[in-house]
């Protein structure tokens, strides 16, 4: 997840009274937010689109920008150094993505100011025209939101701080752009209104952002251009690529890749231009409500924009109508397990800058107003989130459930638990191996075949990782050739679950995989062999209360004429002096002789 | 007076002081059969009860060097010098003399300096010409003879090391092999002569009681009573002894078994659910949207045998189907979506425990009921020293009208207590599928800070109700291998799965 750097005394800035980092970063921690550490962080200058950089972790240079993509051998130029809080960002919280989200909440957890944030819109001036061929099922990029911002002139801080916004909402709303994609220009150059329409991959190039003097066409910026490389995959369908245009014909962007040079957002920019465009209505009005908000928190005063439907219809954006829901403190109380009452309720509401209003006289129901940007609540239990964080967790009183209950272990545990006593008592110790698996380990080695069908990975990372142990010889032969330098004899087991593909009917079976509690044991050394397990087996039967039965078998794992299928109750397994290609094959130089045995078979109850 | 009792040891060392009277440590070697330390073990004892005395003498012992046994052969440089000049009629001019030594291999330097010293050679001032070396009378005394330093090496040689025991002027020797160390070195040592004092010899005189000492009892010693009469031999019970380790459960196991106990003990049912599982007891019965990006193929391991699996059912989907849309009837707006039954069936390896959990849910949806469940969970990752494709976790749920906030931290607070942390501190989270979230830590005195141990919360509305429970449902799923790498110290995660034993024996049980 993307971490964002904070710098504490921007953030100070931003609200009325003093605090510091530890107190703000400590208060965001129980705000909710991942606060990773409070550090002194330097911040460099690209030299190409002159954006503040901030430098990494464990490096004193910078030398590739994340604005443009620039990359250079020599280091940046350093800017300065800042206390900056480094924040984790959870994905269900965008609206704690930037500094102006965090001030919003701050305030209200500090107790400067209380209750829902406001936020005027003025009246729309911009019109942004659709054009049908965005909702054309070969070139789909349907939805549409736009705001005008004016903002003190920006500086360096405030641009990297859009720009980062811009970035983390497409992460954590628009996942990856996919859903939603935002775009911020400078009104300074665009004149009249705005259409949204499609443009031929191959006609109409403009000049990209990063590339000043360069025209591309658009699908040149998917094959050449650094960010078009990054998200091609996104339009990979489509028959022509959505784009805002203005009235002069200068192209703003080309969503969801890329902004053009002459329209982007520079220092001293003021009044700026914002979209959202995407397949996700849902994403897209959360994102420009994120934005524009975050915005409004850092100075910005809200324009709305009139967005014309192909169909004629208009709508004004960006909708920041609050959502409403009802809470019971009955509920509420129940559900927290909280001394609340109808005043700490309202206060503990408001201290997370929401609204609270009394539904009856009584006092006992409340309606609970929220703002638009908090779209992470879909049902009532998500405002005692809230209410459980205004409280403060710190200051909950931790109790048990009075109920008594009673505790029951798993059948195969019991079993299992025998199991390795006995096993313990022997001189044998515990390995654990992982239950993921190759089929060099889990069959060739152990000269078993390849089975055409076996419980079976389909995208393992690691691509040779495709077995879903069905036995745990592998394991444990893997565990004596790690052992292979230590004095011998090596006694050692494993205890655990493996699955198979079950046969037609079988009980204990789901989805065709039956699972079951294995055992594996084995000795090597000079004096291993047969004998000597087979001591080791007979009396782990007796003392789990079974006797075993014997038979020869031929089985490729062994050596022949000394290995042999038993059943003693409920177990039943192989046991044998292992084939000394297996040997050869795990890098094992003594005899080894090993058992492997059903402990019992596991059933999860459907 | 009191009879003296003796063991059979220190008899035999008594009995040759009585008769051979006083005898240096090596005499009592030689007489004894016993080793240096066991005489001077009884010498102590004796001399404590002051029936022993021993005097301690200085001595030099001669130590020849590796090839001191040659330089005699051959014959000393300044020996042969002195030969040579013998021949030469008793005096050559230095030139001479220089080409003479050089032909024969003498080191000119032991010549003037170890010659001079004895008095064998001399140089003499030529009348104008170059000077010349002379054999001096006591140089041609010495000719046929053996100088004391030459004996005394070829004594050391043949096994008589002591300068006290060789028949040579001592000074002599002691002038002429020190700074010689290419012959010899002398040691300093010290000489312990043992003897019997007067109190010694009349205890010894008035029969003395001997015990049989051994460091073991046969079985005969113990059937026929001779036990009685034999003293087993003490030991130093401070020496270190051979490093054994028991066989022993892996520490994983062992943080598993711990963590069973603790929820058996607070009144949970173990419950388990399949490693291969269908998605929609992973993902969507937990109210995870089905583009959550948890759910991608770059997160989730995917089966292609089994590749789909058989839904629960039809009301339990009917109900997760709708939660997912919008809501259903659990008055939540749902993720406004289609749900999509094909995404549902896709088998997954199991991501969390909290599918054995909602399964039991599903099972027993009334309360008060408590389940928990540890088990493998898996993540599409490769191997490094921090991350695991494979893990356990155990997940609990408590289905209770009094189940809360308020309870769910006193129920974690109280398991991780019961794992041994003191200290247990909540913060909010938020997961999907609960609400409120909160995330555990505890504190690690050892490294003074909190550590992160998992994820908990209230399930939502959205999961339980689907699935026919109306009662609140707490519910967690904490990590077990971050709590084995945190209490046993280890810095890669790999090394508890490689079968190594050191692994398990370094770790004691108690940890």
């Amino acid at each position: 997840m993307p971490i964002i750097s904070v710098d504490a005394a921007r953030l100070d800035g931003l609200l009325a009274k003093d605090y510091t980092a530890e107190v703000l970063g400590d208060t965001l921690d129980r705000i909710g937010c991942d606060v990773e550490e409070v550090i002194e962080l330097a911040r460099y200058r690209c030299p190409n689109c002159a954006a503040l950089v901030e430098g990494s972790l464990g490096s004193d240079t910078v030398k590739v920008c994340g604005v443009c993509g620039h990359a250079q051998d020599e280091g940046f130029e350093k800017v300065d150094t800042v206390t900056a809080i480094r924040i984790d960002l959870l994905a269900a919280r965008p609206d704690l993505f930037d500094i102006g989200g965090l001030a919003r909440a701050l305030k209200g957890y500090l107790g400067e100011v209380r209750g829902l944030p406001e936020y005027p819109v003025g009246a729309p001036t911009l019109r942004v025209k659709v054009d049908a061929g965005v909702e054309d099922e070969a070139s789909r990029w349907p939805h549409i939101r736009c705001a005008v911002v004016e903002m003190p002139p920006l500086d360096d801080a405030l641009l990297a701080t859009i720009m980062k916004m811009q970035e983390n909402l497409h992460w954590g709303v628009g996942r990856d752009r996919k859903l939603a994609s935002i775009g911020v220009y400078d009104m300074a150059t665009l004149e009249g209104d705005i259409t949204f329409r499609t443009l031929h991959p191959d006609d109409e190039p403009f000049e990209p952002l990063g590339m000043p003097g360069q025209t591309m066409s658009g699908r040149q910026i998917l094959e050449e251009h650094p960010k078009g490389v990054a998200y091609a995959g996104i339009l990979a369908d489509h028959a022509r690529y959505p784009v805002l245009i203005d009235a002069a014909g200068t192209v703003l962007s080309m969503p969801p890749i890329i902004n053009s040079e002459p329209t982007k957002v520079k220092v001293g920019s003021t009044r700026l231009f914002v979209d959202v465009t995407g397949p996700s209505d849902a994403a897209v009005e959360a994102s420009l409500a994120m934005m524009v908000t975050s915005m409004a928190e850092l100075g910005g005063t809200i324009t709305a924009c009139t967005i014309v439907r192909p169909d004629g219809a208009e709508i004004v954006t960006p909708d920041l109508t609050p959502g409403r829901a009802e809470v019971e403190l009955g509920k509420a109380k129940q559900w927290l397990g909280l001394p609340l009452d109808a005043d700490s309720l309202t206060d503990c509401f408001e201290r997370m800058r929401l609204d609270v209003r009394p539904l009856d006289a009584e006092r006992t129901r409340f309606e609970v107003v929220y703002p638009a940007f908090r779209g992470d609540i879909r049902h009532p239990v998500d405002l005692l989130e809230d209410l459980a964080i205004g409280f403060g967790y710190e200051n909950i009183e931790p109790a048990l459930v009075p109920t008594m209950t009673v505790g029951k272990a798993r059948p195969e545990e019991e079993v299992s638990g025998a199991a390795r006593m006995v096993m313990f008592g022997l001189g044998f110790t515990e390995i654990m191996s992982l239950p993921m698996t190759t089929e060099a380990d889990h069959f060739t080695k152990l000269r078993l075949p390849v089975p055409d069908d076996y419980v079976r990975v389909a995208n393992p990372k690691l691509k040779a990782l495709t077995v879903v142990r069905s036995h745990l010889m592998g394991g444990v032969m893997n565990a004596l050739h790690h052992n292979r330098r230590r004095p011998m004899p090596v006694r050692l087991f494993e205890l655990d679950n493996c699955v198979r593909l079950a046969d037609e009917g079988d009980p204990t079976a789901q989805f065709g995989v039956a699972e079951e509690r294995r055992l594996c044991f084995a000795e090597v050394g000079p004096e291993a062999g047969f004998a000597a397990v087979r001591s080791v087996l007979d009396a782990l039967c007796f003392e789990l209360g079974h006797e075993g039965v014997y038979a020869a078998v031929a089985h490729p794992s062994f050596v022949e004429g000394r290995v042999a299928r038993f059943t003693a109750g409920p177990l039943e397994g192989y046991i044998g002096e292992v084939h000394p290609e297996a040997l050869d094959a795990f890098g094992i130089d003594y005899p080894v002789g090993l058992v492997e045995i059903r402990v019992a078979p596991i059933d999860w109850e459907a | 007076m009191k009879q003296l009792t003796l063991t059979e040891e220190a008899a035999a060392v008594w009995r040759a002081l009585a008769e051979g009277g006083a005898a240096d440590v090596a005499a009592l070697v030689e007489a004894t059969g016993l080793d240096q330390s066991r005489v001077m073990v009884v010498a102590g004892a004796g001399g404590e009860a002051g029936h022993i005395a021993v005097e301690e003498q200085a001595r030099d012992e001669v130590d020849p060097a590796d090839g001191a046994a040659e330089m005699l052969e051959r014959g000393l440089d300044e020996r042969r010098a002195a030969q040579a000049l013998h021949a030469a009629g008793g005096s050559l001019a230095m030139p001479q003399f220089i080409a003479l030594t050089k032909a024969e291999g003498i080191a000119v330097s032991a010549v003037f300096r170890f010659g001079a010293a004895r008095g064998w050679v001399k140089r003499e001032k030529g009348s104008g010409g170059p000077p010349s070396v002379v054999l001096t009378d006591a140089g041609r005394a010495a000719l046929g003879g053996e100088a004391p330093d030459e004996k005394a090496v070829r004594l050391a040689l043949e096994g008589t090391r002591f300068l006290d025991e060789m028949d040579v002027d001592a000074d002599a020797v002691r002038k002429l092999l020190g700074g010689r160390k290419e012959l010899a070195r002398l040691r300093s040592r010290t000489r312990r002569v043992l003897s019997l004092t007067d109190s010694g010899r009349a205890a010894w005189a008035a029969g003395p009681r001997v015990v049989v000492e051994r460091n073991t009892l046969t079985q005969d010693d113990l059937r026929s009573g001779a036990w009685r009469d034999i003293t087993l031999r003490p030991y130093d019970v401070t020496l270190p002894a051979a490093r054994v380790y028991p066989a022993k459960p892996h520490p994983v196991r062992k943080i598993i078994e711990q963590t069973r106990r603790a929820f058996l003990e607070l009144g949970f049912e173990e419950v388990g659910s399949p490693a291969v599982e269908v998605a929609f007891w992973n993902f969507d019965a937990l109210f995870q949207p089905q583009d959550h990006p948890a759910r991608d193929m770059q997160d989730t391991f995917y089966m292609s045998a089994p590749a789909t699996g058989e839904l629960p059912r039809e009301e339990w989907v009917e109900g997760v189907k709708a939660a997912h849309e919008d809501g259903g009837e659990t008055g939540s707006t749902g993720w406004g979506y289609r749900w999509s039954l094909e995404r549902a069936q896709a088998m997954v390896l199991r991501t969390h425990c909290t599918s054995a959990t909602i399964r039991a849910l599903a099972r027993k949806p009334e309360a008060p009921y408590k389940a928990f469940c540890v088990g493998w969970t898996h993540r599409n990752e490769t191997l490094s020293y921090k991350h695991l494709p494979v893990f356990h976790q155990v997940d609990g749920i408590i289905i209770d009208e009094a189940a809360s906030l308020a309870t769910l931290l006193g129920t974690l607070k109280a398991f991780y207590q019961k794992m041994g942390f003191e200290k247990v501190r909540f913060k909010p989270a938020f997961y999907p599928y609960t609400e409120p979230s909160v995330d555990v830590m505890v504190y690690m005195p050892e490294r003074g800070k909190w550590l992160e141990m998992g994820g908990s919360g209230i399930f939502r509305p959205e999961v339980t109700e689907p699935l026919g429970c109306k009662h609140p449902v707490l519910a967690w799923g904490l990590g077990i291998e971050r709590l084995a790498m945190l209490r046993l110290g280890f810095s890669d995660i790999r090394d508890l799965y490689q079968g190594g034993l050191d692994v398990v024996e370094g770790v004691p049980v108690c940890r």
